[in-house]
C-alpha cells in the first residue's frame, strides 16, 4: 500500500451531488479527493428522468420544496446552458381522472407563479381538438389539456461537468474506485481506505468525509459507525431510441400516479414507477409487470405506444428520506445535510434524500457544512459559474461540421455533449470518421473521450458520449467503438473481445424485460453480426 | 403542516380560477403555444405522419438500403433513417445535409427487410429541417 494521501475533504459518491460538492469544494480552494466505486453518474443520477424540473406535484404537498427546487432549476439552467433543452408536456385530461381540467388548470396557474424563476414559459390550456393538432396521437377521448414545460439533461454530462470542473480546480476525482472502509482516530473520521480499478488499496486521510453515496448513504455511515434511515424507492423507465413525439406527455397510471413520456434529445423516456425496494442496490432488476404498468397508463392517452420498439430500460434507487407509513409517491424529495458529531463521528458529514433539480443547492449547502467545520471562510459560486462547454455561445452546426468534415447532424450532436469545447475535441484526434451511425459519434470524440474523459470500459463511453444508445443498439459499432477505446487504453485484442462482451451483456440485461415483436426480429440481427457476444 | 398549508393555497387558488373562468371568454391558444416553442423546433407531427411513425422508424441500421441507393444529398440512407427520423429538435441545423438530389427511394426501401419507406422519411425529415 502507497503512502496515504492528504486532502481538505473526501467525497464518496460520484453521482451528481457528489460531484457538485467536489466542483463546489474545490472552486473555494480547498483540495478535495472525489470516489465513485463504478462510473460518474452510473447509479442513481443516471437512472433518472433526465430533467431538471421545478417539482410542480410537490405543490400539494410542499410548496417551499416546489420553490427551491424553481430557483434552483434556474441556476442550473444558467450555468448549464449549453447542455439543456427545453421538454414542453402537454397534460392530457380524459374522463374520469382524478383531476378535472379545471384543477389541472389550478395547478399550472399556481406553477406558472414559479416558472419564471427556472426561465421557463406559462402554461397554455387546449381544447380536445387543439391537443390532437399539436400531438395527433392522443386518444380521441382526451377532452382537454393544459401544457407545462421543464428543462432536459443528459445527466451523465451534467455530472461529468462537474467532475471536470472540480479537476480542473485541483481536485483528484477518481472513478471505479470503492471505499471499503473508514479511517478513524478514536471518535473522529480521519480518511478513507479505497479499492482501485486495478485492485491495488490505497488510503487517504482527509479533515471532512463527505457521504454521497445516494441510497449507499447508510451503507457507507456505518463504516462510520453512524446510521442514517433512508425508505429506498426504485423507478424504472422505458427507453425508445427516437423522440416519439416533440412534445412530452404525461398519463395518470391505474392507480392514479402521474407518469411522464419525456422527449429528450433523439429518444424517449417513459417512467417512473416508485415501489418500496429492499434488495440489493448493486443489482436492480427491471420486471415486465413494471413495463405493462407503464404502458398500460400510456395506452390509455396514446393508444400507439406499444406500436412503437424500445431499446433498453432502466432502474435505478432513489436515496427518498426515512418516513414511516406515507405512500411512497407522497414522500418528499427534500433533503438533509447531517453531521455526525453529535453521533460521535467528527470529520463526517451526509448529504441524504434530494433529487437531480435541487444537486447545485444540494452541493452548496453541504459545502457550507464542511467549510464551517474547516473554518474557511468562502461562499460558494457555483450558482453563476458556467460549466465547462457552457462558456460561450456556440458556432452554428453546419459551420463547425463543414470546418471538420463532419455533418451538421453530428456537428450537432457533439454539441449537445462538448458544447462549446467541440472543436477542441475534434482538433485532438482530428478524424471525423463516424464509429456509431445512430447518434452519429466521430472517432475523435471516442479518442478524446478515452484521454480525458476517464472511459475505463465500453459501458462509461455509453454514459460519457451515447455510445451505442441508438436504434441499433450497438449491433454496427461496439466492436469498433472497443477497438479504438482499446488502442488508447493499451488493451490486447482478447481484452478488446472481452470489453465488447461485457457490454452487450449488460445491455442484453437492460433490453430483455421489452422486447416485443419488432424487438426480437432485431434481437436477432444483433446477435448475428455481435458473433456470439451475448453468450 | 405543510401539507394543510399547501392544500388551502391550492383551494384558494382553485376558486379564484373557477371565478376568472366564469368572466371570461374563452380563447384559442394553439397559435401561442406554437409560436412559443418553434424557436426551439417543437413542431407537430402531422396526422397522417403520426399515423405512418412507428413505420417510420423501425430502421435497424442493417444497411441494406445504402447498397441499393446510396445517399440522400450527403446523408447516408441508413443514417436518414436511423439518425435523422429521430425528430432532433435542433434538426433544422442540419438542413444543409439533406440537401440535393433524391436516389431512388423506392428502390430503396424495397431492399429494406423491415419496411421503413425511405420515400416518406426523407420527405418528413426534410419537412422538418426545413
Amino acid at each position: 500500500m502507497s503512502a496515504p494521501s492528504a486532502h481538505d475533504v473526501c467525497v464518496i459518491g460520484g453521482g451528481v451531488t457528489g460531484a457538485g460538492i467536489a466542483r463546489d469544494l474545490a472552486l473555494r480552494g480547498l483540495s478535495v479527493l472525489l470516489l465513485e466505486k463504478g462510473d460518474w453518474g452510473g447509479g442513481t443520477t443516471g437512472s433518472s428522468s433526465w430533467m431538471i424540473h421545478g417539482g410542480p406535484r410537490y405543490l400539494e404537498f410542499d410548496w417551499d420544496t416546489t420553490r427551491l427546487s424553481c430557483v434552483d432549476a434556474g441556476h442550473i439552467v444558467g450555468i448549464a446552458r449549453n447542455m439543456v433543452y427545453r421538454v414542453v408536456f402537454i397534460i392530457p385530461v380524459l374522463p374520469h381522472d382524478k383531476n378535472n381540467i379545471e384543477r389541472m388548470e389550478t395547478a399550472m396557474e399556481v406553477y406558472d407563479r414559479f416558472q419564471p424563476l427556472k426561465k421557463a414559459h406559462p402554461h397554455v390550456r387546449l381544447t380536445a381538438e387543439e391537443a390532437r393538432q399539436a400531438e395527433p396521437g392522443l386518444s380521441p377521448d382526451v377532452i382537454g389539456a393544459v401544457t407545462m414545460e421543464e428543462w432536459g439533461v443528459d445527466p451523465h454530462r451534467l455530472v461529468f461537468a462537474n467532475v471536470q470542473d472540480a479537476v480542473a480546480h485541483g481536485a483528484r476525482a477518481l472513478n471505479h474506485t470503492r471505499v471499503v472502509d473508514l479511517l478513524r482516530d478514536g471518535g473522529k473520521v480521519i480518511g478513507v481506505r479505497y479499492q482501485g480499478s486495478d485492485g491495488s488499496m490505497s488510503e487517504a486521510r482527509a479533515r471532512v468525509v463527505v457521504n454521497a453515496a445516494g441510497p449507499w448513504v447508510p451503507e457507507i455511515s456505518k463504516m462510520a459507525g453512524a446510521s442514517v434511515h433512508l425508505r429506498p424507492a426504485k423507478g424504472i423507465h422505458i427507453m425508445y431510441p427516437h423522440r416519439i413525439s416533440n412534445f412530452s406527455i404525461s398519463a395518470e397510471s391505474i392507480d392514479g400516479r402521474d407518469l411522464l413520456m419525456v422527449s429528450h434529445a433523439g429518444f424517449t423516456l417513459l417512467g417512473t414507477t416508485d415501489d418500496d425496494f429492499y434488495g440489493d442496490l448493486d443489482s436492480v432488476d427491471v420486471l415486465e409487470d413494471e413495463v405493462d404498468y407503464l404502458l398500460q397508463a400510456f395506452e390509455r392517452v396514446f393508444p400507439s405506444i406499444r406500436a412503437y420498439r424500445p431499446v433498453r430500460t432502466t432502474a435505478g434507487v432513489r436515496p427518498t428520506l426515512f418516513k414511516w407509513r406515507r405512500y411512497e409517491d407522497e414522500l418528499s424529495r427534500r433533503y438533509e445535510v447531517i453531521d455526525h458529531s453529535p453521533d460521535g463521528a467528527d470529520g463526517f458529514v451526509t448529504i441524504a434524500g434530494g433529487k437531480l433539480s435541487m444537486y447545485r443547492l444540494m452541493a452548496e449547502e453541504t459545502s457550507d457544512v464542511v467549510c464551517r467545520k474547516l473554518g474557511h471562510q468562502t461562499s460558494s459560486i457555483t450558482a453563476t459559474r458556467p460549466l465547462p462547454g457552457s462558456e460561450s455561445e456556440l458556432e452554428p452546426a453546419a459551420e463547425l461540421g463543414r470546418r471538420f468534415g463532419i455533418s451538421a447532424l453530428a456537428a450537432m450532436k457533439l454539441q449537445t455533449r462538448q458544447g462549446s469545447h467541440a472543436a477542441a475535441v475534434l482538433e485532438d484526434a482530428r478524424s471525423g470518421r463516424i464509429v456509431c451511425r445512430c447518434e452519429p459519434i466521430t472517432e475523435a470524440e471516442l479518442v478524446h473521450v478515452a484521454r480525458h474523459e476517464q472511459v475505463r470500459t465500453l459501458a462509461d463511453a455509453f454514459r460519457r458520449v451515447g455510445m451505442a444508445a441508438g436504434p441499433c443498439a450497438g449491433a454496427a459499432c461496439v466492436m469498433r467503438a472497443a477497438g479504438i477505446i482499446g488502442h488508447e487504453l493499451g488493451w490486447s485484442a482478447s481484452q478488446r473481445f472481452d470489453s465488447a462482451r461485457e457490454f452487450v451483456r449488460g445491455a442484453w440485461l437492460g433490453r430483455a424485460p421489452i422486447l416485443g415483436h419488432s424487438g426480437w426480429a432485431q434481437e436477432e440481427l444483433a446477435s448475428g453480426s455481435l458473433r456470439g457476444l451475448r453468450n | 403542516m405543510a401539507r394543510a398549508d399547501s392544500l388551502a393555497k391550492l383551494a384558494f387558488a382553485y376558486g379564484v380560477h373557477l371565478t376568472r373562468r366564469r368572466l371570461t371568454r374563452p380563447h384559442s391558444q394553439l397559435a401561442k403555444l406554437l409560436e412559443t416553442y418553434a424557436p426551439d423546433g417543437i413542431r407537430p407531427l402531422l396526422p397522417e405522419e403520426r399515423e405512418r411513425h412507428p413505420q417510420l422508424i423501425g430502421c435497424i441500421n442493417c444497411g441494406l438500403c445504402a447498397l441499393a441507393a446510396g445517399r440522400l444529398g450527403t446523408v447516408r440512407l441508413p443514417d436518414l433513417a436511423s439518425s435523422y427520423m429521430r425528430l432532433y429538435a435542433r434538426l433544422e441545423e442540419s438542413a444543409s445535409d439533406v440537401e440535393g438530389e433524391s436516389p431512388d427511394l423506392e428502390a430503396a426501401a424495397a431492399a429494406c427487410p423491415v419496411g421503413v419507406p425511405l420515400d416518406e422519411v426523407a420527405a418528413i425529415v426534410r419537412r422538418l429541417a426545413g
